[in-house]
């Protein structure tokens, strides 16, 4: 008849005292499981969401901060601060890239056979776009936006002397009967715009030759029209235009957009007085990073920000979670609020059942304090007594618990899926998502993993054990004297 | 020499005024006899077993158990290897059976048991008067008489030298009474255990090897 086994009679003995007890915890139970089922789903969509919105960071102006104190210069992004960010311990692999846009008389663009072709503005054709590159085995193809179905990625060396080399679409390339190996010419027109008559004006053009190394595939860019006509034209174009993507070494854009710069501003004479004096940079790179993991975007910002000018700001793909996810985290937050007052609730009332029920048991408490028990023992046994009850409770709203969070927050989400719901897009390449709140709320679902059922022990066992530790003291205090003289 | 107390003092504070309960009281036991401390409600003499028992301490003096003092043993152990204690109320746990309630000393001690611990506590139960049928009773189905000899049979299970007896019979009838006394008798004549009673019963007092009488703090032999 040790203390083990006294415990395990004192609960078989005493149903009744059991059953309340077994029910207050149960009760509650339900309360901290339900909770921590929600937080846990919760936690599980920002994981799930923030792995899918990627890693991707880029620098640029805070326009709200701009807006509030517009006096400010704005000086701009060096290749120097880019380079310093990229080699931060966060950063997987880095670019920076300039854009221009170009024409062809030899080279036809790409269009979708579903596409309207009246759906491009009448003016001068600038179908192509020369994605500058500084990495060599280009991003895109390293984060899947894209595939190297043929040849091979730039080298270092070509990067380095802008050599006339590029990567273009497969279909591009269908499109116009090219391989690798061949070659094909750009034009890089340029024009002056009236704005009187708004009337453009053909000035001058050098040719772009280019040789194809390789030919890619894009990965994202889906063809399936969306329910919503607008948006599926949307991806339409997207699509059309990355299959009009010319990479290219950045020199060539830089030296282009040199060019282009240099010969208006001879046919614009007006213009160029304006501009004399000023000094003009035809560097203006748009840099993206990627990290290592989505947890480290927190990290990076927090040692990047000091190294930016006066305006700039990080902007990550992680940054949207909080506007694509209002009611989940609104939803997290309550259950987290109900999971602190469930815990608390717990402590106290079931500290004070245990404790009605010590009160009730003094003289049996007193008995075995005669016969020199040792206090531990004593204590060990009412633990054994309650903690036994507690699994119990515990395991049954385990279940129960985990289906009333399910319940709850069916309909929490379908309450707030009835609200208009804006949020603020982001249109940075690499960073842009078409991630909605729908595709959160299809991410969330409240399951009994391993995770949870851990927590859930871990949390309830601990709050018993600390409600039942108060009402011990009143043990380790008993006079046996007092009690059974 | 089994128990010894010497000059033992037990008082209440009341203000700056001190309440003697037990005024230098020396006393001393001897294994194989039955005593009895005898006196009127008040008198001290639960308070002085209670100090033998080691449940209280006193203000000064020292209780020596086979010439080592109580409090050297350690009050917790003392209790369980060492002394047996019955109560006038019995203070049997009531969720157990008087089996139960005999096996709980039996795993607390550290004294030597026989291994089938239940089978020692049905013999007990059964010298003592109570029969298998009845010891597998919850105790509160019991009669008192019957819940004081399971009380005994408790006191008895870790095989002690000494018992300590709180009014045991306060709550019988004279027939039950007299069966409790003649089982404390057999106890200290037959199986060599120093048993010490306190009762306000003369006709207990009477029967008892040595009696003491205990007024107002002080010890004195009763005749």
């Amino acid at each position: 008849m040790n203390f083990i086994k006294r415990g395990f009679l004192g609960i078989t003995r005493k149903k009744g005292k059991s059953l309340i007890l077994l029910a207050v915890i149960f009760i509650l139970g339900n309360l901290i499981s339900g909770a921590i089922s929600i937080q846990q789903a919760t936690g599980n969509v920002e994981s799930t969401i923030k792995e899918r919105l990627g890693t991707a960071a880029t620098i640029d102006i805070d326009y709200d901060e701009w807006e509030a104190k517009p006096d400010t210069d704005v000086e701009e992004i060096n290749v120097d601060l880019i380079k310093e960010i990229g080699n931060l311990s966060y950063v997987k692999y880095y670019d920076y890239s300039m854009s221009t846009w170009m024409g062809s008389e030899s080279v036809e663009r790409y269009q979708d056979e579903e596409m309207d072709g009246d759906y491009f503005v009448d003016g001068p054709s600038m179908d192509f776009r020369l994605k500058g590159i500084n990495y060599a085995p280009v991003i895109d193809f390293e984060e899947g936006k894209a595939e190297l179905t043929d040849g091979r990625v730039f080298t270092d060396d070509e990067i380095e002397k802008g050599t006339s080399v590029t990567i273009i679409s497969h279909k591009l390339a269908n499109e116009n009967n090219l391989h690798v190996g061949d070659t094909f010419t750009l034009a890089n027109e340029v024009y002056t715009y009236d704005e009187e008559t708004g009337e453009e004006d053909f000035v001058t053009s050098r040719d772009v030759v280019l040789e194809i190394i390789g030919l890619f595939e894009p990965q994202e860019a889906k063809k399936e029209t969306d329910e919503n006509a607008d948006s599926g034209m949307m991806i339409l174009t997207d699509d059309m235009e990355y299959h009009n993507t010319v990479y290219v070494p950045n020199e060539i854009v830089i030296d282009e957009s040199q060019f282009n710069w240099e010969e208006y501003m001879k046919a614009d004479e007006e213009f160029a007085e304006m501009m004399e004096g000023e000094e003009e940079s035809f560097e203006y790179y748009e840099p993206i990073y990627y990290l290592n993991n989505p947890e480290d975007i927190e990290a990076f910002t927090e040692e990047v920000k000091p190294l930016l000018p006066e305006l700039y700001t990080v902007i990550s793909a992680s940054d949207q979670y909080e506007n694509i996810a209002g009611p989940i985290e609104s939803m997290s937050k309550l259950a987290k609020y109900v999971l602190i007052v469930a815990v608390i609730a717990t402590v106290l009332i079931t500290g004070l059942v245990v404790l009605l029920f010590l009160r009730d048991r003094k003289r049996e408490l007193g008995i075995y304090l005669s016969l020199g028990e040792k206090r531990s023992r004593v204590v060990g046994q009412i633990l054994i007594e309650v903690m036994v009850v507690a699994v119990v409770g515990i395991t049954l709203s385990l279940f129960s618990g985990n289906l009333l969070a399910q319940q709850v927050s069916d309909t929490m989400m379908k309450a707030d899926d009835n609200k208009d719901e804006y949020y603020e897009e982001y249109y940075y390449e690499g960073i842009s998502t078409d991630l909605t709140a729908d595709d959160v709320m299809d991410s969330y679902e409240v399951t009994l993993n391993s995770s949870y059922i851990l927590g859930f022990y871990g949390v309830g066992l601990v709050t018993i054990l600390i409600s039942t530790i108060i009402p011990l003291i009143y043990i380790v205090r008993l006079n046996p004297k007092k009690i059974l003289m | 020499m089994i128990l010894e107390a010497k000059d033992l003092n037990y008082y209440y504070q009341d203000g700056e005024q001190r309440r003697y309960i037990l005024k230098d009281t020396s006393i001393s036991f001897e294994k194989g006899k039955f005593y009895t401390i005898l006196g009127q409600s008040g008198s001290g003499k639960t308070t002085l077993l209670s100090l033998l028992s080691a449940l209280d301490s006193p203000h000064s003096g020292e209780i020596l158990f086979n010439e080592e003092d109580i409090k050297k043993i350690g009050y917790e152990k003392y209790r369980r290897n060492n002394v047996g204690i019955i109560f006038q109320s019995y203070n049997l746990v009531p969720t157990f059976t008087a089996v139960e309630n005999v096996l709980v000393p039996m795993s607390i001690t550290e004294n030597e048991i026989p291994e089938d611990t239940k089978t020692v506590a049905y013999n007990l139960l059964d010298y003592i008067g109570i029969v298998k049928n009845k010891a597998d009773r919850l105790v509160n189905r019991l009669s008192g008489g019957e819940q004081q000899r399971v009380a005994i049979a408790r006191a008895l299970a870790t095989n002690v030298e000494l018992i300590l007896a709180d009014e045991p019979t306060g709550n019988l009838d004279e027939e039950m009474e007299q069966e409790i006394i003649d089982i404390f008798k057999r106890l200290a004549h037959e199986h060599g255990k120093c048993v010490i009673v306190v009762t306000h019963s003369n006709e207990i007092a009477l029967q008892s090897d040595q009696a003491f009488r205990l007024r107002k703090g002080v010890l004195s032999a009763y005749e």
